[in-house]
């Protein structure tokens, strides 16, 4: 199995790591498992999440 | 002391004619008040003022009467106008004027007229379907009594129907198990099914018959071919009124099979037993505070918002999953953050169609069932999102209009049309009757 490429911080030059985050929208808290720098806790969030589950998640919490 | 809230148009109960209106509040509710210079003046309740009916107004501009001075004259002759003011939702085409039951309270009263021929139906359908677009509801009398609807089913998928829904009282969705896999087959969407309680009392009062039993035995057929129902009172005062929270948590208690609850206050439109004083008419805001109040907490008032795709009064939606413990999470909340109807690009019409058949039609079985969470918290996105899909749960209303308190200024507004001699027209319009 092709192992997926490892993602630093370009900031503080350290390694991702997978970390539940939590994602607010409409007074609803959702969360799922993202990279994570653990030293600044800044989050990587792919296009694929974006555009796929949190889509998904704002549109079923939107008011029709 | 009384003081007029709203300048509205509506029509005479006895000849028809249009008539200026006013919405009145007067001795701790709100009132319709019009006079007919022939039949004299009227006056129906409308909101009891348990909850504030400037709220649920919301921004909604009153009617300026002048922009469409024939309405409803006009759209019950020729169809909606160009000044109407929402999109088709929701088409409702009656496919028999025949019926297995005699109900109480009925808005098509059935005549018992032989069926049109399929080819004809088709033909309707093909004549107002926006393929990848239309819900289509086949009502009736019972349209289950056609042998051919699964045909009629599967002939409004072809032509592009997105959503073919069917109105039953269920009766042949309990007897007839081969005939509900024929319209599943088809490419039936869903069921809205008349379901007054859970007592059969209520049914015999209501229905002339025993039909608990019956409506377990459709929910459950419905459910062995993976076709969604959505229960239907009727509420009549002193009959089912107290039996609001009973429906509520039956109905949960059957999720996923049952999608949601869409009460109808009675409204006195084609068979009434009798012209309504203002003490029989349930109205939206009793409804509301008597689905909180009976509910025992189940279902919060909060959680039902007044309709966007009608007018507020006609209605209310609620969005809910439901959790395994068996109590609803709310999706639905007032925010004052709220994106308002009118800055969206997308039609509220269209807007509400998907949001019901996203909620009232069943995943397929393998589809969103597998979840990849093995998290049972509602907050894992991965568990809400395959648990919204499957045990997603409406709360809905729709008050409809009748001669007595129907306001133009809602008319307008409407996006429920029934299908009538190739023309749309607001579904309280075409069922009107005149007392």
């Amino acid at each position: 199995m092709e192992e997926k490429p490892k993602l630093t911080c370009s900031r503080c030059g350290v390694e991702l790591e997978m970390h539940k985050a939590f994602f607010s929208y409409l007074e609803h808290s959702f969360s799922t498992e993202v990279l994570r720098c653990p030293v600044c806790g800044q989050v990587f969030i792919p296009e694929s999440l974006a555009r796929g589950k949190m889509a998904q998640v704002e549109v079923s919490i939107e008011d029709k | 002391m009384e003081k007029v809230i709203r300048k509205t148009r509506s029509i005479c109960p006895r000849c028809g004619r249009t008539v200026d209106a006013s919405v009145v509040v007067r001795g701790g509710a709100t009132y319709l008040d019009k006079s007919c210079p022939e039949h004299g003046p009227f006056s129906a309740i409308i909101w009891r003022n348990k909850k504030s009916i400037f709220d649920w107004y919301g921004d909604v501009e009153p009617l300026d009467a002048a922009a469409a001075p024939n309405c409803p004259s006009e759209c019950r002759e020729n169809g909606l106008c160009a000044a109407h003011k929402n999109a088709t939702c929701c088409i409702v085409l009656e496919v028999t004027g025949r019926c297995n039951l005699r109900c109480r309270y009925c808005f098509a009263a059935p005549d018992g007229a032989r069926d049109r021929p399929a080819e004809e139906i088709i033909k309707e359908i093909a004549g107002f379907t926006a393929p990848g677009k239309t819900l289509v509801q086949l009502s009736g009398g019972e349209p289950t009594l056609r042998d051919d609807l699964p045909e009629i089913t599967a002939a409004a998928k072809k032509l592009g129907c997105k959503y073919v829904q069917l109105n039953s009282n269920g009766i042949r969705l309990a007897e007839d198990e081969a005939y509900v896999k024929e319209l599943a087959d088809a490419g039936l969407s869903f069921v809205f099914m008349q379901f007054d309680g859970t007592d059969d009392a209520i049914y015999e009062k209501l229905r002339g018959a025993p039909l608990f039993a019956v409506k377990e035995k459709a929910v459950e057929n419905c459910a062995k071919y993976n076709v969604g129902v959505t229960l239907v009172p009727t509420i009549v005062r002193g009959v089912n009124d107290g039996a609001i929270g009973e429906i509520l948590r039956w109905a949960v208690s059957k999720s996923p099979k049952v999608r949601g609850v869409h009460f109808q206050p009675a409204a006195y439109l084609g068979r009434i037993p009798n012209i309504p004083a203002d003490g029989a008419r349930f109205t939206l805001d009793e409804l509301i505070c008597a689905i909180e109040e009976q509910s025992g907490g189940l279902v919060e008032s909060g959680s039902l918002q007044p309709s966007r795709c009608d007018h507020p009064l006609c209605g209310f939606h609620g969005d809910f999953v439901v959790l395994e413990d068996g109590g609803l999470y709310a999706l639905t909340k007032k925010r004052d953050d709220a994106p308002c109807c009118c800055c969206g690009a997308e039609n509220p019409a269209d807007k509400n169609r998907e949001f019901v058949g996203r909620r009232w039609q069943r995943p397929r079985e393998g589809g969103a069932d597998s979840c990849r969470s093995s998290s049972k918290d509602i907050e894992d996105m991965d568990y809400f999102l395959s648990r919204v899909a499957t045990h997603g749960f409406t709360v809905t209303s729709m008050a409809f209009q009748d001669a007595g308190n129907v306001d133009l200024e809602r008319l307008r507004m409407c996006s429920l049309h029934a299908a009538k001699n190739g023309r749309l027209v607001p579904f309280c319009v075409n069922y009107m009757t005149l007392w």
